[in-house]
């Protein structure tokens, strides 16, 4: 961009991009093995925690009690993460700002590799669009309709596929790619 | 080193990475126990177990917002019940949770036919908001408020040791006794005072 390139940058800032990189590159693993623990990696997961909850009995609409006997085997053995409007609130402005940011940084360092603007534009996008997917996502699950669940983990994966990308091609470009000769 | 290992070194971090955020985030919860967990020890005793779920009339917010100063927002509310063999009540558990600014906190509340507190625990924090309150569950503190009903103290202290607390571990302290409050006035409105109402007696059998 305007004559400035990756593979033309000095080397402390190829070293301060590449930890960057590397950094979010960590972040995401943990963000990854925090969610498999507490909630789950499955559609049927994230909508077991961000789903209102049903009735366990036949309470209809306008009913004011409804009582049935049950076994204990049918509560849930395992502790589960309930995400419920105040928190989906909270973790929505808080995530929203925080991948905002991460997504910004990582498309800094991108738009200065020397891919063309199509695929350039096609690939600094992503980030930012699996964000808006992920939390919509989370959103539409709770309000609309509990099988776009689905949304979330697409949107967490078209995040990840957009860091993948922007890191890949970044390395590459900061310590591998070799300038042509004038 | 050259160019082509590199280049697969290069993808290799990269695929190792990607499969980072492919996950909904969430505030890091800490999870003390699951429900049937808490059910299990809460309703020990019982031998047969049965849901009862309670949607709440205008009257009965406001009732409970007089009370306890709880305005209830779910659409019903869930109470899991322990009868033993003759069909009477051994007890009744309700989870409760306060949204902080910290995260949620959930309560365990148990209580018996008299809609007395039986038993109470913390179920679910956060990673910022544990530190906090672990002094208080390392002390217990929840069967202070064991035998009370819902006009009970349910407030920390005069406990020695109980103004030394960190401010924070005093207001999760607080927010703690208060679910228990709302289990307990949460029994009485959705069972005594319906079972009152229809002629029966103030604490009903379940």
């Amino acid at each position: 961009m305007n004559g400035i390139t990756l593979s033309r940058l000095p080397l402390s800032a190829k070293v301060f991009c590449s930890l960057f990189l590397l950094g979010i590159g960590l972040g995401n693993l943990a963000a990854l093995t925090q969610a498999a623990t507490a909630v789950g990696l499955s559609p049927r997961d994230v909508q077991a925690s961000l789903a209102p909850d049903a009735p366990m009995t036949h309470l209809g609409h306008g009913q004011m009690s409804a009582e049935r006997e049950i076994n204990l085997a049918e509560v849930a053995a395992t502790a589960k993460v309930w995400i419920r409007t105040p928190l989906l609130i909270q973790t929505s402005h808080t995530h929203l700002f925080g991948q905002t940011l991460i997504a910004g940084l990582l498309g800094l360092i991108f738009l200065f590799c020397s891919l063309g603007d199509g695929k350039k534009t096609a690939i600094v996008a992503l980030p930012f669009l699996g964000t808006v997917l992920d939390i919509g996502g989370m959103w539409l699950t709770r309000f609309v309709w509990p099988p776009l669940a689905s949304l979330v983990l697409a949107g967490g994966a078209l995040f990840a596929l957009g860091y993948a990308l922007i890191t890949t091609i970044s390395l590459y470009e900061l310590w591998l790619r070799k300038e042509a000769r004038p | 080193m050259s160019g082509p290992r590199s280049r697969t070194l290069a993808v290799v971090i990269a695929l190792l990475l990607f499969a980072g955020p492919a996950a909904a985030h969430i505030t890091p919860p800490v999870l003390l126990a699951s429900d049937r967990e808490v059910l299990t020890s809460s309703l020990a005793g019982a031998r047969k177990f049965f849901v009862r779920e309670v949607r709440l009339s205008d009257a009965e917010r406001e009732s409970l917002r007089r009370q306890v100063g709880w305005k209830p927002d779910e659409d019903f509310y869930r109470f899991y019940l322990g009868r033993n063999d003759a069909g009477a009540l051994v007890a009744a558990t309700v989870f409760l949770s306060e949204f902080t600014i910290h995260g949620p906190v959930r309560v365990a509340v148990s209580l018996g036919p008299d809609g007395r507190v039986k038993d109470a625990s913390v179920v679910e924090l956060t990673e910022e908001t544990y530190p906090w309150v672990k002094p208080l569950i390392d002390q217990n503190f929840t069967q202070r408020y064991v035998g009370q009903d819902s006009r009970g103290q349910f407030a920390l202290g005069p406990r020695p040791g109980d103004a030394g607390l960190e401010g924070m571990t005093q207001f999760y302290g607080q927010v703690v006794a208060s679910l228990i409050q709302r289990g307990a006035a949460l029994y009485d409105v959705a069972f005594g005072k319906r079972a009152a109402g229809a002629g029966g007696t103030a604490r009903p059998r379940g």
